[in-house]
């Protein structure tokens, strides 16, 4: 896999506390990268330094084979960004706002309506972006970061708030994307959205990377694997919890499947944010 | 940083602008107060005195009539319809002068003339009509003045009317507002709606935002300056010198409109920094309003060199010649302004 996003060391700091400490990764092309922390983890302050809205004070970043010091519009040039914040231009309409972004990639006769339809915004609408509702917003906003047909999607925190419809489709964007061949950074603090869209996921926590590999390995390395069993012990119901790595779990199953009335029983694994809480003894939220 | 990018950003910003209450306000405020201090002092709204005539006769009182500057004069066909404009105040006064009115003057024999006045003329436009009539007969009836009238100018001849001495405070505000205000307000609002960070993730670059937004400020200033003064009938004068004077009072107070911009960090921020120091730009208009004042004092204040240029062209009808020292230390601020939108972008961009 080709390598598209490239971070050594990279530390920033607001006015001496840190906000990201040493941190270093790297995402290949057609790889979602789920960068997952709570609020004031430093997320945000590391999206800022990719997308070079913040100077890189310490390591180096290196964006689709480009320096972000030296050739930070290039590489602008190349990336889509969805901010948290919703930043458009609310006096204008959905294809007012597309069309000025467009123009400042240097796009000529750009048509918004097939983006806009792929977001699923009524193209015929042509009030106020401030009379949309906040799932509108950021769908136009996703689709915003797409007027350049990015190499590399950065999406912060895309379906914060967001309902269920506008959810999905935000998400079935992102898997398109990948499919396309594109790169995916994704901050996000809900595990749920990262579990399901990432390749790998990142734990940031306090500046730092705690933890770097693909949600499956890591409940495999961190996660408890139990199934759990529900019986009736006489009119009493029961609850057990087996772990699936102990000698003796069989057995046991076995004895309960033989002399109880058993109710359910499933197995269960850890969450990403059990996997958090346990590196980080700090929540997700 | 990209001409074409600014443009870009410039023309959007064009589009938003009547959509933008505080675009609006620029336009409005400077035409308002002018409205408003012309309405209070003269100027503007002061028309001069209408005086009516009907001539059954030829009298050559009208040509005389007509010859008159400050006065206008209009020809009606009867005393009836004469009457009926003095009363609906379509004219101040009314002069009917009968059939061989000039003859009867010349031999002597005291005719009549009526003279309608308007009920709700001025005074003022009533005694001028009146006492320009009993001339105008005199003239007719070709003697000479029974005195000689000598006029002295009580007070200093060279002083300006108060309508004048409001011109620089009105200019100044015209250019204040749109360079300082709208610049400043118009890059502060992208920032706080975060739209600036959106608009920097593009190719487009802060340099390119900040010569949009300036270029956007800077043009307003001088078309609402320009507006100002010919509102005003101030637009007189050289006219290099007058664009030479406005083009830098722009560029001066553009360059402080983006370092507000840049260094607020929200348009409450800026309102407060701008409450809190516009005194300080304000302050050398007042020098012009109270001359009594030690002028000196005035040239204190960086605004100063850029005020006194456009007053000295536009209402002492001074040239380039005699204001072109001033404009040389006004660009001179302007010069030592850069480095310190340098330094407020750099730390707005820290942040």
């Amino acid at each position: 896999m080709d390598e598209v996003i490239r971070v050594e060391s990279v530390a920033y700091s607001y006015n001496g506390t840190p906000a990201v400490d040493h941190i270093s990764f790297e995402v290949g092309a057609g790889e979602v990268l789920g960068f997952l922390g709570p609020n004031g983890a430093g997320k945000t302050t590391t999206l800022k330094i990719l997308i070079g809205l913040l100077p890189v004070q310490e390591g180096s970043v290196s964006i689709l084979g480009m320096d972000i010091k030296k050739q930070r519009k290039e590489v602008q040039s190349r990336i889509g960004v969805c901010f948290e914040e919703k930043n458009l231009y609310e006096e204008m309409s959905a294809a007012e706002n597309l069309r000025f972004f467009a123009s400042l990639f240097g796009a000529r006769d750009f048509d918004p309506v097939p983006l806009l339809e792929r977001v699923g915004l009524p193209v015929e609408r042509k009030d106020r972006v401030h009379n949309f509702s906040k799932g509108m917003k950021q769908r136009l906003m996703i689709a915003r970061s797409l007027v350049n047909s990015p190499d590399i999607l950065f999406l912060d925190e895309p379906t914060d708030g967001l309902d269920p419809v506008s959810s999905k489709a935000i998400r079935t964007l992102v898997t398109e994307e990948k499919a396309r061949g594109g790169a995916v950074f994704l901050t996000t603090h809900d595990m749920m959205e990262a579990d399901v869209l990432s390749d790998r996921v990142a734990f940031i926590n306090e500046g730092k990377i705690a933890a770097l590999d693909t949600p499956d390995n890591l409940k495999h390395q961190f996660g408890r694997r139990t199934v759990k069993v529900r019986y009736y012990e006489g009119d009493q119901l029961t609850e057990e919890e087996l772990s699936l790595d102990e000698e003796g779990t069989a057995v046991r199953v076995e004895d309960i499947m033989a002399q109880r009335r058993v109710l359910d029983m499933h197995t269960e694994e850890a969450t990403l944010e059990d996997i958090f809480i346990q590196l980080t003894g700090r929540r997700l939220d | 940083m990209s001409l074409k990018h600014s443009a870009k950003i410039l023309f959007k910003d064009l589009r938003l602008g009547p959509r933008s209450p505080i675009f609006l306000f620029v336009i409005v405020m400077p035409v308002l107060m002018t409205v408003v201090i012309q309405l209070v002092f003269g100027g503007l709204f002061a028309a001069e005195p209408r005086l009516g005539i009907v001539d059954l006769g030829s009298s050559e009182l009208i040509a005389q009539a007509k010859k008159l500057d400050g006065i206008r004069v209009t020809v009606v066909k009867d005393e009836a319809t004469l009457k009926r404009m003095v009363e609906a105040n379509d004219l101040d006064a009314g002069l009917v002068l009968q059939p061989g009115f000039d003859q009867a003057v010349r031999a002597g024999e005291k005719p009549t003339l009526g003279f309608y006045i308007s009920g709700e003329s001025l005074a003022s436009n009533r005694i001028i009509l009146s006492v320009t009539a009993l001339e105008l007969v005199r003239g007719v009836e070709g003697k000479p003045a029974p005195v000689e009238v000598t006029v002295k100018t009580a007070g200093d001849a060279t002083a300006l009317t108060i309508s004048e001495r409001l011109v620089p405070l009105l200019v100044f505000y015209a250019l204040l507002i749109a360079a300082v205000f709208l610049t400043a307000f118009s890059f502060a609002e992208e920032r706080e709606r975060h739209t600036l960070s959106a608009v920097l993730v593009t190719p487009a670059s802060i340099g390119d935002m900040l010569a949009a937004k300036g270029a956007l400020g800077f043009g307003l200033a001088i078309v609402m300056s320009v507006i100002t003064l010919a509102l005003n009938g101030s637009l007189k004068g050289e006219a290099l010198a007058l664009v030479l004077a406005l083009l830098v009072a722009a560029l001066m107070l553009t360059e402080v409109g983006l370092i507000f911009g840049t260094a607020a960090k929200d348009s409450k921020g800026l309102f407060t920094l701008m409450k809190s120091t516009g005194i300080l730009f304000m302050a050398p208009v007042f020098f012009y309003l109270f001359p009594g004042w030690p002028q000196w004092i005035a040239k204190l204040f960086p605004t100063w060199w850029i005020i006194d240029p456009v007053v000295g062209v536009a209402v002492r009808g001074e040239t380039l010649g005699g204001i072109w020292w001033t404009l040389v230390v006004a660009l001179g601020i302007c010069v030592l302004l850069v480095p310190l939108i340098a330094l407020t972008t750099s730390r707005m961009q820290s942040t």
